[in-house]
Parts: structure tokens; sequence; C-alpha cells
């Protein structure tokens, strides 16, 4: 570890300089676009879901339900975020291949008739005590963590389709099949795609990667088109006012809240879509919620604290790599991956741009396993970026 | 240290790699904030009209339904916002103290609210027309999937009084009979509508434009005197307790104008509560039902007869022996009177001596005068279910008809009818239209039916039917001059006349300037007897001296005495009411 240190030009090794003020020891720039966007995400879960929780004898009628819901979701997720801060990043690493089987056992539990509880005809929750769990949420952040120990192992080896692929290959198969079999579909995109950018990242062979990214496309086509919902929602895509009541009536009530929504939106609270025309608009469709409440200035700021996120977990993975700590690295960016990745095929969607498929916005959409596991993957960020920090003033970690 | 943790591996990893991937993604994200760009400010027109097409509707604004007003301006219907009780069966999983406190409220059971709560429509009434004080403590009680929604309700605060006239309202506020049904035109009212936006459940949550606000109904000022239409209620309910009596009809007609000052029948019923009616009840019978007028025709009789000079009133008729056979039937008195004279014949209410000089007449002439009267057609009111009455056409007459028409049987009238018909005798020889609703002056479309000293002829003569001699003292009023004319009719049943009864008065006061004209039906009399004079002529006297009492009609008999008329702008005819008096029971005895 002395060679690293001492091939940083600049640095001070002065170990009397550890203690800097507090806020120097995270970076604003990632931490302040979070906060906002789940201090956000309290606000208008709430607005978009306040006339549905009244109306509903589930919610008992109480117009908070959701906003009581979300706000101790946040709070849950900043706590197992502090508790994620403690960890190394080198344990993270240690863990990454149990803490995924420990998510397949996860989703192999779901689909265990009785375990796993089904909702609207998707077994994707386990039951424990007054909440659920969500496996395929955490999921995505220990693909991240065992893609980019994965890589780190077989670095050498990525040259070789058979050697450094197959394997990765292999593991998301089975991580796909049990994924289809809840069925989510939104996650195993999101999943394959974690794995696919990190190998990328990681030096996997160019060619063989873009033949490799043809073949999914057309996987992932013929998935669409063999499932009969997933078509007609991907037609429904296509065009939603051909049949705006039937396929299209999701996405269509999503377009006219943005087309509603104008320049500064038509203020917060006065939303009329999310009085029980836009279905999922507390979960899902959030981002129709804010666009026509707050505007295309809020969809703007949305885009933009998102955009943040990415680009410092990317910085942050950047300087990692240059400080030679590969696994925090590809975290790092694989992190950057999944939540710009999401948020995008979420806002997509929400526009019209991409076809409908059930994925949340993260940090925003309503939803415990997902703001939990975007919290702890933030924190795990902020972990990689704080032993940056250490090692660039000399401190030995 | 580990392989995986050595930093030489960072050399491994391709440089330009992270850089690629955080393009594409912040190209994503472009392509994210353009297309909300073009959604939200290109697009924004397109998408705003097809959500408008979605939840913005065009609401209905009800206008308030106009009152119906006394010629006073004392209300007689009204609307007031009361509230209706629904429910979403779906949302409305109420538990069992609740469900019981509601039906407690509404007052009605438990298991009803469950049988209407288990239907699977989306939306069931629990109950319409609730009383505000109800409905804010359904309110209060806050049940899931039980809301209001505010309508009208009717309300008649002279309720049974004036309940066949006013009619009623149907629960979606539009009239079903009487005057509410005649003028619903004009008390309805136009709704407006204004664009609102509505949630996917219906609930208004933006008003959004007014398109055109709503016309409220016009209020209707009725002919009718709600006092004077009491006292006609009044009286005819003490007749009908007292004689047993079937049904009953009392008309006040105003004899300047032709208004309509009260109609009042019975059976009756309360239009604020009406729980099972039949249809007797309902009938607004004065208008409505007709019935043969028995003797109270007589004077039309008389009035054509001294009209075509065929008699004077002082014509001896001989009656004698009380029977007038023609054909295979035979016309009687109810007890022989000799030789009368034209006036007599009316006095002693004559049914040979009637038949004898209708006899006289062409039958055309006759049914002509019926038809000028006003009988054998509706009147045109406007009220729903007029009758016309019967009057067959002349050229099918034969004699016997000719002769019973004379006094009142073979034809059929209604009660108005009736009452319109002796306005001639009231009006010097003109009868009016008449108005159900308040009139600032006399309306045009007179028709003189007699010359002006046919009619004041009859009058007289009328005049004495009600006094002493004739067949109604007790239709006399104290303070006015009287005259009328009774009528005891047999029922017709199955085509043959039973033994039943229709008592009937009609008259007008005072005699010498006639201010109103009041004719009074009792159907079918069982207790205390059953002829006109008996029945109707005491009701008739109630209603005539408490009507003009109320009007302030001056008296014009104010000793009881026999003396002239007080000067009104009718100077007396030649042989004048006065003179005739004094002289007809002397010449009639000759």
């Amino acid at each position: 570890m002395r060679i690293a240190l001492a091939r940083i030009n600049g640095v001070r090794h002065d170990k009397n300089i550890v203690s800097d003020p507090i806020y120097r020891e995270f970076d604003a720039a990632l931490v302040v676009p979070a906060a906002a966007l789940l201090l956000l995400s309290i606000v208008m879960v709430y607005s978009a879901s306040i006339a549905i929780a009244e109306a509903s004898r589930y919610t008992g009628h109480q117009p908070a339900y959701f906003l009581i819901r979300q706000a101790a979701f946040v709070g849950i997720g900043l706590i197992l975020g502090a508790i994620a801060f403690q960890f190394p990043v080198r344990r993270w690493q240690q863990a990454a291949p149990w803490i995924f089987v420990g998510g397949l056992v996860l989703l192999i539990l779901v689909l265990v008739p009785g375990v796993g509880r089904e909702v609207n005809g998707a077994r994707r929750w386990l039951p424990l005590g007054p909440i659920n769990l969500q496996p395929s949420e955490p999921m995505k952040l220990f693909a991240v963590l065992y893609a980019a120990d994965y890589t780190v192992r077989k670095l050498a080896d990525l040259g070789s389709l058979r050697r450094g692929f197959v394997p990765m290959a292999l593991v998301m198969l089975l991580t796909g099949a049990l994924l289809l079999r809840e069925p989510d579909f939104g996650a195993l995109v999101v999943i394959v795609g974690i794995a696919m950018g990190i190998l990328f990242l990681g030096g996997l062979r160019l060619r063989p990667f873009l033949l490799l990214m043809a073949l999914l496309a057309i996987g992932f086509l013929l998935l669409i088109w063999l499932e009969p919902y997933r078509r007609s929602r991907f037609i429904g895509f296509m065009d939603p006012w051909s049949d705006a009541y039937g396929t299209g009536y999701q996405l269509s009530h999503a377009l006219i809240a943005f087309g509603r929504g104008e320049w500064f939106g038509v203020g917060l609270g006065a939303s009329v879509e999310k009085l029980f025309y836009l279905p999922e608009a507390h979960t899902d469709f959030l981002l129709a919620v804010i666009a026509e409440e707050l505007g295309f200035a809020g969809v703007a700021a949305v885009v933009a604290m998102f955009a943040l996120v990415v680009l410092r977990a990317f910085a942050i993975g950047r300087r990692a790599l240059h400080l030679e700590r590969v696994y925090g690295g590809l975290v790092a960016q694989g992190i950057g991956i999944w939540i710009g990745a999401q948020a995008f095929i979420n806002m997509g969607v929400n526009m019209g741009l991409l076809p409908t498929k059930g994925l949340t916005l993260p940090l925003m959409s309503f939803g415990g396993s997902g703001i939990a596991a975007n919290c702890v993957a933030l924190a795990i960020l902020l972990r990689v970026d704080w032993e940056n920090r250490q090692l660039m003033r000399g401190v030995q970690l | 240290m580990k392989f995986s943790e050595s930093p030489l591996l960072s050399r491994l990893v391709p440089p330009r790699r992270g850089r690629v991937l955080l393009l594409m993604l912040m190209g994503c994200f472009v392509a994210l904030l353009a297309r909300a760009f073009y959604l939200q400010t290109m697009r924004n027109d397109f998408l705003q009209q097809k959500g408008e097409s979605r939840y913005s509707r065009v609401l209905e604004l009800s206008a308030t339904r106009g009152r119906i007003l006394d010629r006073q301006g004392d209300v007689l219907a009204v609307s007031t916002p009361v509230k209706s009780v629904w429910a979403i069966p779906e949302d409305a999983r109420l538990a069992p103290a609740g469900l019981r406190r509601l039906a407690s409220i509404l007052g009605t059971s438990a298991r009803e609210l469950t049988r209407i709560l288990a239907s699977d429509k989306d939306f069931v009434y629990l109950q319409r027309q609730v009383p505000p004080d109800v409905a804010a403590r359904v309110e209060a009680l806050r049940l899931p999937g039980i809301h209001q929604s505010r309508e009208f309700r009717r309300y008649y605060p002279s309720g049974e009084v004036v309940a066949q006239l006013l009619g009623f309202t149907g629960v979606e506020d539009g009239g079903q009979e009487g005057i509410e049904l005649a003028f619903d035109a004009q008390l309805a009212g136009k709704p407006g509508s204004r664009r609102v936006i509505k949630d996917r459940r219906g609930n208004i949550v933006e008003d959004v434009e007014s398109i055109r606000s709503p016309r409220e109904g016009r209020d209707i000022v009725l002919a009718l005197d709600a006092k004077i239409q009491y006292m006609a209620y009044a009286a005819i309910r003490q007749a009908v307790e007292e004689h047993r009596a079937a049904a009953a009809g009392a008309v006040v007609l105003d004899a300047k104008t032709g208004e309509i000052l009260a109609m009042a029948n019975l059976p009756t019923y309360n239009p604020n509560n009406r729980g099972r009616l039949s249809g007797a009840q309902l009938r607004n019978r004065a208008v409505t039902d007709t019935f043969e007028p028995g003797s109270t025709l007589k004077p039309f009789t008389i009035a054509l007869a001294l009209d075509q000079e065929r008699v004077r009133f002082d014509t001896p008729i001989d009656t004698r022996p009380g029977r007038l056979t023609i054909g295979n039937a035979t016309i009687s008195d109810s007890h022989p009177n000799g030789v009368l004279t034209v006036a007599q014949v009316i006095q002693k209410s004559s049914n040979v001596g009637a038949a004898r000089i209708a006899l006289g007449a062409q039958p055309e002439d006759m049914w002509g005068m019926f038809a000028r009267l006003g009988f054998g057609e509706p009147l045109k009111l406007g009220f729903p279910g007029e009758a016309g009455g019967r009057l067959r056409p002349w050229q099918h007459w034969r004699p016997i008809e000719q002769a019973t028409m004379a006094y009142g049987h073979g034809i059929s009238v209604s009660l108005i009818q009736l009452a319109r018909g002796y306005l001639a005798f009231a009006r010097d020889g003109e009868i009016l239209p008449l108005s159900l609703t308040r009139l600032d002056a006399p309306p045009p479309g007179g028709v003189q039916v007699f010359s002006v000293r046919t009619a004041r002829e009859v009058r007289t003569m009328l005049e004495m039917a009600a006094g002493p001699e004739g067949t109604a003292p007790k239709a006399r009023v104290p303070g006015y001059r009287v005259a009328g004319k009774t009528g005891t009719a047999h029922k017709l049943a199955g085509g043959r006349y039973a033994e039943r009864y229709v008592a009937s008065f009609v008259g007008f006061a005072p005699v010498s300037d006639p201010r109103l004209v009041v004719a009074v039906m009792i159907d079918e009399p069982t207790v205390g007897g059953y002829y006109g004079g008996q029945i109707a002529a005491p009701v008739f006297s109630r209603v005539m001296g408490g009507a003009l009492r109320a009007l302030g009609v001056r008296p014009d008999a104010p000793e009881q005495a026999v003396h002239e008329a007080p000067g009104g702008q009718s100077a007396p005819p030649a042989a004048g009411p006065a003179a005739i008096r004094i002289s007809y029971p002397q010449r009639g005895l000759r």
C-alpha cells in the first residue's frame, strides 16, 4: 500500500490532518441531490397517494397511509445505510459471493408456495411481520457487489470468452430464470444490465461483447413477444391512443399528466390524474404526477439530480480505480449504472419512450425494499468515496 | 495480500470504458429531458384535450322549482332542499355498529340496509328526500362508501286542503298531477350547466366554467284564495262527516272575473306524506268527474224559454197531476204542485213544469244553449284530466230525453262547468272563461248566452228558490241576498237509477250585484236526508257567507228585510227583484 500512496502527487502524507470537518468527509455533490430526491419522494408519494389512500378501505381510509410508510422506509433506509457505511469496501468484496447466494435463496423462497406472497398475479414478496420484503430489489445491489467481485477475480481472463464470460452468463441465466418465474421482467433487465455493464467496464473483449448485447436484445424481444401481457404492453407503448382505454390506458394517462403540467405544473397537490385515473401513481408512475404538479421544471430537476448522482458515482469509481482500488471502483460505477439505468427506464416508461414495465423510480417510488436497497447502495458508494479520501490523505486503511 | 486486492490489477481496467458508459447514460438523460420538453411544452394542447375528454364533464345545475302561491301571496307549494343518501355498495362495508346507527337515523332496519348494500350495482339509493337534520347526522357518522347529494322536496303547507288542485311532483321534481303538471313548464325552470373536472369516481374536484346558468322556475300565482279554500274545505268536510257521504266538492268563482277562488274535494290526501293513495283521493272531482246535475239545470231551461219569449215569468204552467207521461216513460214531481207560474217552477223545483216548458223548445236551440254554456266539452282550463260531460247531439234527441234534460237528467256536467253556467245568471246573461291563475283584469272572451232581461228575471226566481218559500231556505246568508237552485239527482248504477243521490246547490250572492258563484256537490249522503236543500244548501250558506265576509263584500240585506237593492251600477229591471218578490205568490196562486 505504501507504493500506492507514494504514487499520488500533491497529496500530503501528514497524518495530523485527518481531522477535517465532517462535510469534507462526504461528497456533497452526491449527498445533496440524493437527499433531495428522498425528501421530494416523501412529498410526492404523499401527494400522489392521498386520494387513493383516503378512498381505499385497505388503507383504513387514512390519507397519510403511504406518507407515514414512505417516511418510515426512508428512515429505515438511512439506518441501514449508516450501518452499511461502517463496513470497509474490502469486507463487502469478501462477502459479495455469499451475499449474492443469499439473494438467490431469497428469490427461490419467493417462489415457494406458502412462503412467497402473490399480489396481482406476481410472486414478488416475502411477508416479514408488518412489512413485505421484495428480494428482487436488494438483489440488484447484490448483483453489483457480486459482478464487481467476479470481474476483479477474472480481470486477467476477461479477454477469453469461455473463462471470462461464460461463468457469469450461467449465473445470470439462473438469476434470470428465477426472476422470470415471479415474474419480474424489469428486475431481470436491470440486473443483467448491471452485470454486463460491470463486465464491460472490467475489459470484456468488445466484439464478443457487442455480439452478446445483440443476442440479449433479441432474447429480450423474444421474451416480450412470447408473453401476451408483455406484448400488449409493448404495443400499447408504440401507440397508446389506438387503444387508449385498453392496453394504452396507463400510458395515455401518464402522457396526459405530462401535457397538463406544462412549464411549471398545475401546483403541488393539484394533479387530477392521481385521482384514480393514473394507476400506480405513487409507485411506478410517480414521475407523471411530478410532471403534472411541478411541470417541466420539476421533471428537469429530477432528471438533473439523477444525472448528478450518476456522475458522482462514476467520478468516485474513477478515482477509486486511479487509487488502484479496483473493486471499489467497479462497485461505485456499477451503482451508477444501476441507479442511472433504472431511473432512465422508469422515466422513459413514464414518458412513452420505452415500453411499460414494472420498474420503480430509484430513491423516489413508494416501496420499502427499493428505498432501503437504494440507501444501502448510496452508503456503499459514500464508503468507497470516504476510503478514497482517507487514502488521498495518506491514511492507511 | 490476495490477488484480487492487488493494486496492480487496476492497470488491466480499460480507462476509457467508464467514460463511454457514463456518456451513454447522460445521453439517455438528455433524451428524457428532450422528451419531457416535447410533451410538456409542445404537445401539451393535444394531451390536455385528451385529458379533458376523460375527466371534464358537463354538470347539470338543477333550477329551483317555482312556488305556487295563492292570490294573496300565501305559499301553497314550495321546494325545499333536501338530501338523498346513496352508497357505493363495494365501498360500504360497514361494521354492524355503524350499520345499526345508520339504520336508526334513517328510520329503517339494519337488515334492510344490508339487503340494499348486498347489491352488485355501483350505485344504490339508501333513502331519498332526507330532511337536512337527518342528513347532517348521517354525515357525522362518516361511514365509508355512504354519500349524499342535493335534491329538492316539494312541500305543501296547506296539506290536504288544496291537495287535488295543486297535484304533486315526482321524485325527480317534475309535475305529475294537478297545477304542478299543468304549469310544469313555468314552474320547472331550465337547468343550467357547468363544466367541471371529476375524478374517476365521479366526485367534482374542480369547477372550470359556467356554460349556462340555470333559469329558476317561475312562481305561479293562482286565483285561489287560501282563506276561502279553507272555508270550502271545512264546510264540505263537515257535511261529509255529518251525512256519511262518499264524496263532495265545492267551487267558488269570482263572478266579476271568472277566477276560481276555491276548489275543494273530498276524499283527499296529505300531499306531504303520500303513502298509499287511491284514485278517489287523487281526483280533483270538481273538474275531472261529471254527474247528472238534476234540478240545478232547470233555470237554464226556463231562461231559454224566457229568452225565446215562449213564456213570461208569470205564465201559468199546469203541472197536474204531478206526473207527465211521454211515450212509455213518466216524469213525476216529488209532490203534486197544481198550476204554477214559471217562477214557481223554479221555486218549487217542479220536474213536470220544467219538462213542459222544455218541450216547447226546438232541440237544436236547447242544444245550442247547453253548448254555449260550455257543457259537453272540457273547459280547457289547462288542468289535466278535465272532463267534458255528456251532451248528446240534438239530431238524435227523443222527446223524453229533451224533457228529462230540462231537469238535469240524461246530461252530465262537472261541478266547475255547472258553476260557470251560473255566471250567466250572476252576470246579466254573459259567461266568462274561467281562470286558475290570478287575473289583473277581467278576461276577454265572454259569451252572451241569455239576454240581460232574461238573466235578471231568472236571478229573481233563483232568489225566491233560496227564500223561505223555496226549496232551499237553508242556503240563506245573514246580511246578504242569496239566489240559487238545489239539485237532487238519482245516480245511475248499471244503466238504471238507483236509490243513491247526488245532492247539490249552485247559487250566487249578493243578488243586487253578484260577486261570487258557489257550487256544492255532496255525493251519496246516507244519513240525514239526501235533498240538495237539506244537504248541500247549508254548505253553500257557510261557504258563501264566509267568503263574502272574507272579501269584505258589502251586505245588501242588512236587516233580513225585504227592500230594494242598494243602488248598484245595475238598476233593477222593470220587474225588479222587490216587485217580483212581492207579486209572485199572489199571481201564482191565481
